[in-house]
């Protein structure tokens, strides 16, 4: 074979044609123009929305949930209500139908449902999301995720826990399932117990770790804690105390108050039948209700002090100023008025120690309907209580006007008219006080209360003894306590039934105050329909009263203002106790 | 000149180099950051449930019930109250004095 060099070649001998040089070259630089052209576009023109494109492949959006506040009692080491996280477990029937029945059935095990329910609850394969439970503690969840089942899901949620259950249920209320409160404290504060929700954009990586924030992150702000004006002790005492006189006259229902005369703080409030709101299965029916503020009643004999108080007030009678009530029977207005009793003559306050309606009837007759129409709405009667709290009931006080003369009488003694129990409470707070009225709250209150001045400081300093004798030997003596004075008037009204009083069914009332000598509490109780033992106020609700002063004001400790039989002890230079 | 396109050189390295570490650092000060706020949720619901248990366990009625019936407690009553009273001071009217 002939060999020879490169340049010898016989390809290179011929002379290439110029025009495909040519070609490859304008090839080429069309190619380059085409990579411009599209780096171009690419770049500059649909840049933003690339980026956008990119940005929702690797950016998110995280909510950071706020925490709903605690709910605290007024020493603030009582917790009422919490939230803690929970989960709720979701499935996407499609791919759960892979489950194994033994993985459904520990799962139904778990959840403490039926497995067979569960299976029709998922048999619907166009359904994408399905609840199976909410609100499922943390541990269980944790093992539900450990049993790897396909489909089952779980989302973030948060449960609320009332550790007092029953005993605060009333007074606290309840949230529903969103976190969002509808009864109580819960409700009447849902605004400041909620808190706002945060959010966060930040960018994740094919695990779905947090790499990193995109821009400055808005903080979850949690909900405030609260801290009540209740007495986590002496709310179990009321209950307790209450519980029992309800079970002893087998009443339908009761309901109890306490109020701090000095600061007007609710102490505890208390309502029977209760339920447990932890438990959402009895959050229904008349259990609900809040006796002490929604319902009304007609007050009955704890109207009585107000009228006089106001008849004393005006200079219309003087504690010695008598009436006949005769045998306790007296015409009026084509009505007939009638007493439990026989009391002849009495002052005034003798109609008041024996409850006379006919005395009532004598000193309305000395009043203005427009007066007495006046002093009971700045008493509070007839409107919605200034506390923050829903479902108040403003009970009924008609207009002075069509008051008719009968009416005026039955008013004074406190048929006529119907108020709630908180009122009633919230009116004696003048009786304990210097005639002032202190506005409530059921929060913890550290300044100086408002008060509006209602009687003069005499007369309701009069009112007191009255009240005492009331509550004393001859009165409702039941409601003594041992080491105490106490104040307070008994009231039974029947109740109405089909736009008649009823013969048969009953309320009976006490409302009071103590220690006489430097008045610290006023308990209102109400015992509705007791139906054994009595229905008198003075024999249902009066020893109630008598067991919430006496736990009450250990409690609180108050220095005994009566002479006990005890040990008293006087502590000499020494400090020793003889 | 050519010195001096060194010298630019090196210190464009330098800057680009830190870059990369300052920017490593970050991310692992974040992840720090995040585990570390994970911990402290994780403490306040932690927080909030032995706080739930106290409130279980130190609940009045459940108290009441052990009071009365295992230990065999009676509530006090005035009568049985034992009262000191300051011989020093008249008797105050309220409050001060009267606890047990």
């Amino acid at each position: 074979m002939k060999r020879f060099g490169f340049h010898e070649s016989p390809v290179l001998s011929s002379k290439p044609s110029f025009w495909r040089a040519r070609l490859v070259l304008i090839v080429l630089a069309l190619a380059f123009v085409a990579v411009v052209a599209k780096a171009l576009s690419v770049q500059i023109f649909s840049n933003e929305f690339l980026q956008r494109q990119g940005e929702r492949r690797y950016e998110r959006t995280l909510v950071l949930p706020a925490t709903r506040g605690k709910i605290f009692d007024r020493s603030g080491s009582v917790v009422l209500a919490s939230s803690v996280p929970a989960k709720a477990i979701w499935v996407i029937p499609e791919d759960f139908h892979k489950a194994t029945p033994a993985q459904i059935a520990t799962l139904a095990k778990l959840l403490g449902v039926d497995a067979r329910d569960i299976e029709q609850r998922t048999q619907d394969e166009d359904k994408n999301f399905v609840y199976l439970q909410r609100q499922v503690p943390l541990n269980v969840a944790e093992q539900i995720r450990q049993l790897k089942i396909p489909g089952v899901q779980q989302l973030t949620e948060s449960r609320r826990i009332y550790p007092e259950g029953e005993v605060m249920a009333h007074v606290i209320g309840f949230t529903n399932i969103e976190d969002r409160g509808i009864e109580g404290i819960e409700l009447a504060f849902n605004d400041r117990l909620s808190g706002q929700p945060g959010s966060r954009r930040v960018i994740k990586d094919r695990l779905g770790r947090v790499v990193e924030d995109v821009q400055a992150a808005v903080p979850a702000v949690d909900g405030q804690n609260l801290q009540l004006s209740i007495d986590a002790g002496i709310q179990f005492d009321t209950y307790t105390a209450l519980k029992a006189a309800i079970d002893e006259h087998q009443a339908k229902g009761g309901a109890a108050i306490v109020v701090d005369t000095r600061t007007g703080e609710v102490l505890a409030m208390v309502n029977l039948p209760s339920y447990d709101p932890n438990d959402m299965a009895q959050r229904t029916g008349p259990a609900l209700r809040n006796r002490v503020m929604t319902d009304t009643f007609e007050p009955g004999s704890i109207m009585k002090p107000f009228t006089a108080s106001l008849a004393l007030d005006e200079g219309k009678i003087t504690t010695k100023t008598l009436f006949d009530t005769g045998n306790g029977r007296y015409r009026y207005q084509g009505a007939l008025i009638s007493d439990v009793g026989h009391f002849g003559t009495l002052d005034v306050g003798g109609i008041i120690q024996h409850s006379s309606n006919v005395g009532m009837t004598m000193i309305s007759e000395l009043l203005s309907s427009r007066d007495m129409w006046t002093k009971f709405s700045q008493l509070g009667f007839g409107r919605v209580p200034q506390t923050d709290f829903p479902g108040m009931a403003a009970g009924r006080l008609r207009p002075w006007q069509r008051w008719r003369a009968i009416e005026r009488a039955t008013m004074a003694y406190g048929y006529g008219l119907s108020v709630s129990l908180i009122q009633i409470a919230h009116a004696y707070t003048a009786f304990a006080r210097d005639g002032d009225m202190v506005s409530l709250s059921l929060l913890r209150r550290d300044g100086k209360p408002t008060s509006t001045q209602v009687y003069s400081p005499r007369v309701t300093s009069l009112m007191r003894s009255f009240l005492e004798a009331a509550a004393g030997p001859d009165g409702a003596k039941l409601a003594q306590v041992q080491g105490y004075r106490v104040a307070g008037k008994s009231g039974t009204a029947r109740k109405i039934v089909d736009g008649q009083y009823s013969k048969t069914k009953y309320r009976g009332s006490f409302v009071g105050f103590a220690p006489v000598s430097n008045p610290r509490i006023v308990v209102a109780v109400s015992i509705d329909e007791p139906s054994t033992g009595g229905y008198y106020g003075g024999r249902v609700a009066a020893p109630v009263f008598s067991d919430i002063v006496s736990s009450t004001l250990r409690r609180l400790g108050v220095r005994p203002d009566a002479p006990v039989d005890s040990l008293v002890a006087v502590a000499d230079q020494g400090g020793h106790a003889r | 000149m050519t010195r001096l396109a060194m010298l630019l050189t090196l210190a464009l390295m330098t800057s680009a180099i830190s870059l990369v570490t300052v920017r490593f650092q970050t991310r692992e000060l974040f992840v720090a950051s995040e585990r570390l706020k994970s911990q402290s949720h994780e403490l306040d619901v932690d927080w909030r449930r032995l706080q739930l248990d106290r409130a279980e366990l130190a609940r009045n009625a459940r108290i009441d019930a052990l009071a009365r019936t295992e230990l065999h407690l009676v509530p006090v009553t005035q009568g049985r109250t034992l009262y000191l009273q300051e011989s020093a001071a008249p008797a105050q009217p309220d409050a001060s004095g009267g606890r047990p």
